[in-house]
């Protein structure tokens, strides 16, 4: 009878077009994501078909029970004083006076329409022209 | 001296690197968000022309839509507006009642704003 050889330690599989791909990846989401503050909460905007792009680096969130919230303060006034702090922090930086910051809010399609109504005389007196509200096409 | 025999080069352990480089990928997949936002610009009450010509209130329920108080259907809706307004720039008043959801409103903004009329101001 003859016998095999034992079988021998086989070689290491070839990682190197897995680096490949994982890198590929990785390049990938580095260049197609922008990169968001985390939500206060979770809020689905309502959807509208046509509309601008968005743009604007300050959001404002807008809950389902008509709750305030920005960045990781919520409440209206914690809200509101978190959001011109940090328009005042990005006045420092630019002249805000030819150029105003753009406001989005991003509110929840459950919201009730009476507590946008509210909100947008507030920002109105806080100084803030150009409002948009986020949506998502359908 | 003496040195032993030059042993061939060990090739470099790659697990680490690929851990990071999956905690990377991970990392970048979660903390991201994709896609470009759309957006309505909303008018602020109080700037630009003041309001002119007859009122032009529009009453958004969770079932139907009124204009200066009196049912009107949906589909008409924008034609009726139509008619009470001069110019496109002509400031159109909505108001939500009876909790009438943002999706609602949204809807009835959006077929104003496929009408032509521009400014749409919400109201309490």
């Amino acid at each position: 009878m003859e016998f095999q050889d034992p079988p021998r330690r086989r070689p290491p599989e070839n990682m190197l077009p897995m680096i490949n791909v994982v890198f590929l990846l990785l390049i990938f989401f580095l260049m197609s994501a922008q990169l968001v503050p985390p939500e206060p909460f979770p809020v689905e905007p309502p959807e509208a078909s046509g509309g601008t792009d968005a743009e604007g680096p300050l959001a404002l969130y807008l809950g389902p029970e008509g709750e305030i919230g920005y960045r990781d303060q919520t409440g209206e006034e914690a809200a509101l004083a978190a959001l011109l702090a940090e328009r005042e922090a990005l006045c420092g930086m630019q002249d805000c006076n030819s150029n105003p910051i753009g406001l989005q809010i991003r509110a929840d399609a459950a919201t009730p329409g009476r507590a946008l109504a509210a909100l947008l005389p507030t920002l109105g007196s806080k100084g803030f022209t150009q409002v948009e509200l986020i949506t998502v096409e359908p | 001296m003496n040195f032993g025999a030059s042993r061939p080069a060990r090739r470099p352990n790659l697990t680490p690197m690929i851990d990071v480089v999956f905690l990377l990928l991970v990392f970048f997949m979660l903390a991201s968000r994709f896609g470009v936002d759309r957006a309505l610009d909303l008018a602020i009450a109080g700037q630009g022309n003041g309001y002119s010509g007859p009122p032009r209130l529009v009453d958004i329920r969770p079932d139907g839509v009124a204009l200066n108080g009196v049912p009107t259907a949906q589909p008409e809706l924008a034609a009726a507006v139509g008619a009470l307004t001069e110019s496109t720039n002509d400031i159109v008043v909505l108001r939500a009642r009876d909790d009438a959801q943002l999706q609602r409103v949204i809807e009835i903004m959006t077929e104003l704003r496929d009408a032509g009329l521009t400014r749409l101001v919400l109201v309490e």
